[in-house]
């Protein structure tokens, strides 16, 4: 090996290159890796190129096309000296390649994270590797941390790796990456923290083997205990057990060997898949290996025999549970006389964070029966906050090239599953729309017609609306009537329309932690007055004290009109319409209920000197809001879709609004005659010259 | 599972391609006159063999010499319907009886102490290799880039003491060996023993083969692998093939015969920990999975809902159990998992077993909020470790909870039918 001691891995300065660093999971591990170690100064992946992935709060990664693009381009005083291969399995082989010719005497290790490379590429890999005096960890490598440095290839610790691997004295090598990760984690609980985590890869051939990784320990000062996982297959453990005995290797081994399950069964799993070389490669044959080296039985938490005798335990001793390891670390380090790397925390022991028995619970004895503990920080603040915000449906992300939630086309058209043919015999346009927004049929008669009246309201304000003039606009320059649609959506935004949607959230915000059920009922059990006249003194008070202070403060939305203003009491006859269509269907809805009680109420507490009108934006989020609430409560429906679903229902009205505009203008209006004429145009900044 | 082959689809697709010599051999289907006059070709014997994956096909009686037409076709549908270890026969086969005194065991294989290929040879075929001593058989690296020579053949066997007559021919059937071995896709193939006949010509007389999933070449049409009947239970046939559909995340399942707890496991390590840790505690997992990989949500939803329709009709306890991952996003997975048992309770109606789950990771705290919003809205009892537990302690809590409901579901079994019975009475 090139390397002389574990350092030789990964130290802090070196400089990591990133293949196929565009990939989707190359590109999430990079960044947080970068976050951590900022040790990447390039990657690249075939036909993309020329970008950089940004990583807020450090040096963000430059994507170059080609291995050899990232060479020449990159000054020499930049080239990687460690390259992280996260290539396709069949691209793998022809990466290495390229990396080994570009990557000249500077190049010191590759790791090779990909899963599901074939063996014969794998030995090819390590026969090319080996000529070129470079070293590879893999194939499939979960990747190296050195906690001492701060430093990390590849994902081990995750997303957050300072939490897992506080600097220690354990080197900690896995066939498993995640077994690194989790072993770390246990081992806090002994106060051993760690110095590196290597995950060795776990295919047939593991690439760099045992008794190397070994000998770096042994030469490296801050690793005084090794701790090791291990699967059945290769004869890695026993060349490493020779090398020890050999050697007489002076830091203790902890040791946990998995996949005794698989033996005498036709089983070939994971790592367990590995070839069998003989009886010294399977589970038992290793175990044996460790236990003759170590010269004691395996651990035994209930045999307090072992703590005396720090000379049988110089060795290390082997454990038969995974949750063994921080107690048998423990016994180590009692009987050498080691103080542990930082103050020893709780014993491990079953933490449950969420519980409910329901009527389990009841008939449970009560060694079954668990008490929820105390989620530790910063998971319980990262909970409350969740659960806080979580409101409506919080999907996971996935690719969503082609694949569609919303419709379909099997042997016929489908809106969330129903086919479009039946839909247009049996369904109006507001009740199909509402489908296909929510996802969900309307629940009332009502609602679909309440849509439909709130369409006919966003059709027009006027000629005058800024919408409006769009269509005119483009029908005077001479273009299709589609672009007029264009026009008028593109004059639309978060003060010309959008006010439903502000409406929408500010509503949530009032009522979401009031616990209706159901906001067309004719008592929803709140006191809308009340509510009102709180959310009015608090409104007050703001508007109070930002006056004061000479600054701004933010509206109630969806209160006042621009025409209906000079009553003591104003409406907005479109909104009055939408009310009483409410009425007719013998429903309330508490949202627009509560907006004519704050009306009311900001007058009384001196707010406003009049009963502002509640407008037609009011009335179109209380539409959808109420439309939207059940499954938004339900969380079958996001709070984005809601929000968006009012003020789409203005926009798509106003667009054929526009529409109209264009057709009218089109048939009567002459070319350009929306231009204003040069005299009519005042220009702000005097003639100026270039010198 | 491993792609795995015998004898048989050696001699129907593999020999003569690579002009390996074997004996005569028909099929299952040969009619009667075609088995006599193969009989009396191979001077009067030949050998009755089932075709089943897997050895012990001698002990098991599935290996008969039989020396006349009516013998034989009587073995051959015998074996035929065969069981060894277990294990169903696809079909049977007869191949021509060779008497050799010189046998000769061969196998090539991917070798953890050469990082590469190596051949291994020895004088004592025809017996298990296990048993012969070291000093019987001899290794040899091979370059993967260059391949087996024949004059490295031919110094391996001059090094065990091979005739001289045969030295050459079976140095030369060596190489042919080799390029089938590395022109396929193969991580490992045997022939036990090659009988060496009076002309001093080799016949390779017994063949395993196991397959590289990862290897490219293993897609060459001219090779088909037969399916062997009961090999794979219906969800590890399924599961397979899930696996086989994509690279990203593992779909792994392999049944471990247990009827208690439907373990989701993630990690390779993980999963193997946990599930031994649940069959000491007396557990009884149903399969070894390992899900994890980071799997995109649309091939972990497509895993659990194979999992769960196969098996959370008869689970006494569902587990959902990794450890800290590095990148399995806990967000995607459990969103996954929580919309297919959700689905699962909407077409097959309501369950009544607990959940346990153990996780940590990548956003895990909306992965725990997620899944435990699903659970409250199916209505299942659960409890929810985080990373601070020990894998292995809740492995050993689930299978203790999980007999306490076996145990339950008995008792209220038992009282039912005596409550039946009295009425009856």
């Amino acid at each position: 090996m090139r390397a002389r001691r574990l350092s030789g891995l990964l130290k802090k300065g070196d400089h990591v290159a990133v293949s196929n660093v565009t990939g989707r999971e190359a590109s999430g591990v990079s960044v947080m890796s970068q976050r951590y170690a900022n040790n990447i100064v390039g990657g690249w992946a075939l036909g993309k190129g020329r970008q950089t992935i940004q990583v807020p709060g450090c040096s963000g990664i430059p994507v170059f096309p080609t291995c050899a693009e990232l060479y020449a381009e990159l000054p020499k005083s930049q080239h990687p000296n460690k390259v992280v291969i996260y290539s396709p399995p069949t691209a793998v082989y022809g990466e290495v390649k390229e990396v080994l010719d570009h990557g000249g005497a500077n190049l010191r290790t590759i790791f090779i994270v990909t899963e599901h490379v074939s063996i014969e590429v794998t030995a090819k890999i390590y026969s090319l590797c080996k000529g070129a005096s470079v070293d590879v960890l893999g194939c499939n490598t979960l990747g190296v941390i050195n906690a001492h440095e701060h430093v990390r290839v590849g994902a081990v610790g995750g997303d957050s790796p300072e939490e897992t691997f506080r600097p220690g004295s354990a080197t900690i090598i896995s066939n498993s990456g995640n077994m690194v990760n989790t072993i770390a984690t246990y081992m806090l609980s002994a106060g051993i923290g760690t110095h590196f985590g290597i995950s060795t890869g776990k295919d047939v051939l593991i690439l760099t083997p045992l008794v190397e990784y070994l000998k770096l320990a042994a030469a490296s000062e801050q690793t005084r205990l090794v701790v090791l996982y291990v699967e059945p297959g290769g004869l890695y453990e026993s060349e490493a057990v020779e090398w020890m005995r050999k050697t007489e290797f002076d830091k203790p081994v902890l040791v946990y060997v998995a996949g005794r399950l698989t033996e005498g069964r036709n089983i070939s799993l994971g790592h367990a898949g590995a070839v069998v070389e003989g009886p010294e490669t399977s589970a038992s044959g290793k175990m044996a290996a460790f236990d003759d080296y170590f010269g004691v039985g395996p651990f035994d938490p209930g045999d307090r025999g072992h703590q005396h005798s720090a000379d049988k335990l110089r060795r290390g001793i082997r454990v038969t549970t995974l949750h063994h390891l921080p107690e048998a670390a423990k016994l180590i380090c009692n009987a050498l006389g080691w103080k542990p790397d930082f103050p020893v925390r709780q014993p491990l022991k079953l933490n449950p964070w969420f519980i409910n028995f329901r009527g389990l619970g009841d008939k449970l004895p009560a060694s079954l029966y668990l008490h929820q503990v105390k989620i530790p920080e910063p998971y319980h603040a990262q909970f409350a906050r969740h659960i806080k915000e979580s409101f409506g449906l919080k999907p996971a992300r996935r690719d969503m090239r082609n694949v569609s939630h919303a419709s379909a086309l099997d042997d016929v058209a489908r809106v969330y599953g129903y086919g479009l043919p039946e839909l247009m015999q049996t369904r109006s346009f507001g009740e199909v729309l509402i489908l296909y927004w929510t996802g969900e049929l309307p629940r009332h008669d009502f609602e679909a017609r309440l849509v439909e009246m709130c369409l006919t309201a966003s059709l027009t304000n006027g000629p005058g609306t800024i919408s409006a003039q769009g269509g005119k606009l483009s029908a005077s320059a001479g273009n299709s009537p589609h672009t007029a649609m264009i026009a008028t959506l593109a004059t639309i935004g978060e003060v010309h329309g959008g006010n439903g949607r502000k409406g929408v959230r500010y509503l949530v915000k009032v009522f979401r932690d009031l616990g209706i059920n159901d906001p067309y009922a004719p008592d929803t059990g709140v006191d809308l007055g009340e509510l009102a006249q709180q959310t009015a003194r608090r409104f007050k008070k703001t508007k109070d004290a930002a006056k004061e202070s000479g600054v701004g403060y933010e509206r109630i939305p969806c209160l006042g009109h621009p025409v209906f203003n000079d009553q003591p009491v104003n409406y907005d006859p479109r909104e009055r319409i939408i009310y009483k269509a409410f009425e007719d269907a013998g429903r309330r809805n508490v949202f627009l209920d509560f907006y004519h009680e704050l009306a009311r109420a900001l007058r009384d507490v001196g707010a406003a000197n009049k009963i502002w009108a509640v407008n037609m934006d009011a009335a179109l989020a209380s539409v959808w809001l109420g439309i939207c609430w059940v499954p938004l409560m339900e969380k079958r429906i996001t709070l984005t879709r809601v929000e968006d679903c009012s003020f789409l229902g203005f926009a798509l009205g106003r667009a054929a609004g526009g529409a109209a505009e264009f057709l009218d203008h089109q048939d009567y209006g002459t070319p350009m005659d929306m231009r204003l004429p040069a005299k009519e145009c005042e220009a702000l900044t005097r003639p100026r010259k270039l010198q | 599972m491993p792609i795995q082959i015998a004898e048989l689809t050696f001699l129907e697709q593999l020999a003569r391609r690579f002009n390996l010599p074997v004996p005569e051999h028909l099929d299952a289907d040969a009619s009667r006159a075609e088995v006599r006059q193969a009989l009396a070709r191979w001077g009067g014997k030949g050998v009755v063999k089932a075709d089943v994956m897997g050895g012990g096909r001698g002990k098991a009686g599935a290996v008969k010499v039989v020396s006349d037409a009516h013998q034989a076709m009587q073995e051959l549908r015998r074996i035929a319907t065969m069981e060894v270890k277990g294990r169903q026969a696809r079909t049977a086969y007869i191949t021509q009886y060779l008497p050799s005194d010189t046998q000769i065991y061969s196998v090539i294989t991917y070798d953890s102490r050469f990082f590469g290929p190596s051949l291994t040879l020895s004088m004592k075929g025809g017996v298990d290799i296990e048993s012969v001593g070291p000093g019987d058989k001899r290794t040899l690296p091979v370059d993967v880039f260059k391949g087996l020579d024949a004059y490295q053949a031919s110094e391996l066997l001059t090094q065990l003491g091979c005739p001289k007559e045969c030295i050459s021919i079976m140095s030369q059937t060596l190489v042919n060996f080799w390029d089938m071995f590395i022109s396929t896709g193969m991580r490992m193939c045997e022939v036990n023993p090659w009988r060496v006949s009076a002309d001093n010509k080799p016949y390779a007389c017994d063949f395993k083969a196991v397959f590289d999933a990862a290897n490219f070449k293993i897609k060459n049409p001219d090779l088909r692998f037969p399916e062997y009947p009961e090999s794979v239970t219906d969800f590890e046939e399924d599961m397979a093939a899930w696996d086989a559909a994509s690279y990203r995340g593992q779909a792994h399942g392999s049944e471990l015969g247990g009827d208690m707890i439907l373990p989701i496991l993630f990690g390779g390590g993980a999963s193997t920990i946990i599930a031994e840790t649940l069959e000491i505690a007396g557990g009884s997992p149903m399969f070894l999975s390992d899900f994890g990989g980071n799997p995109p949500y649309e091939r972990m939803y497509g895993t659990a809902k194979r999992c769960f329709d196969h098996n959370l009709h008869r689970a006494s306890l569902l587990l959902i159990l990794g450890g800290k991952a590095n990148n399995t996003l806990i967000d995607v997975t459990f969103q996954a998992i929580g919309d297919a048992l959700l689905h699962y309770t909407e077409e097959r109606g309501p369950l009544d077993i607990p959940v346990v789950i153990g996780r940590g990771g990548p956003r895990m705290v909306p992965g725990f909020i997620a899944m435990r919003e699903m659970l409250e809205n199916v209505r299942l009892p659960y409890v929810m470790f985080g990373h601070d537990t020990p894998l292995t302690l809740v492995a050993e809590y689930a299978a203790r909870l999980a007999r306490f409901i076996r145990q339950q579901k008995e008792g209220h079994d038992e009282s039912q039918a005596a409550v039946r019975s009295s009425k009856e009475g």
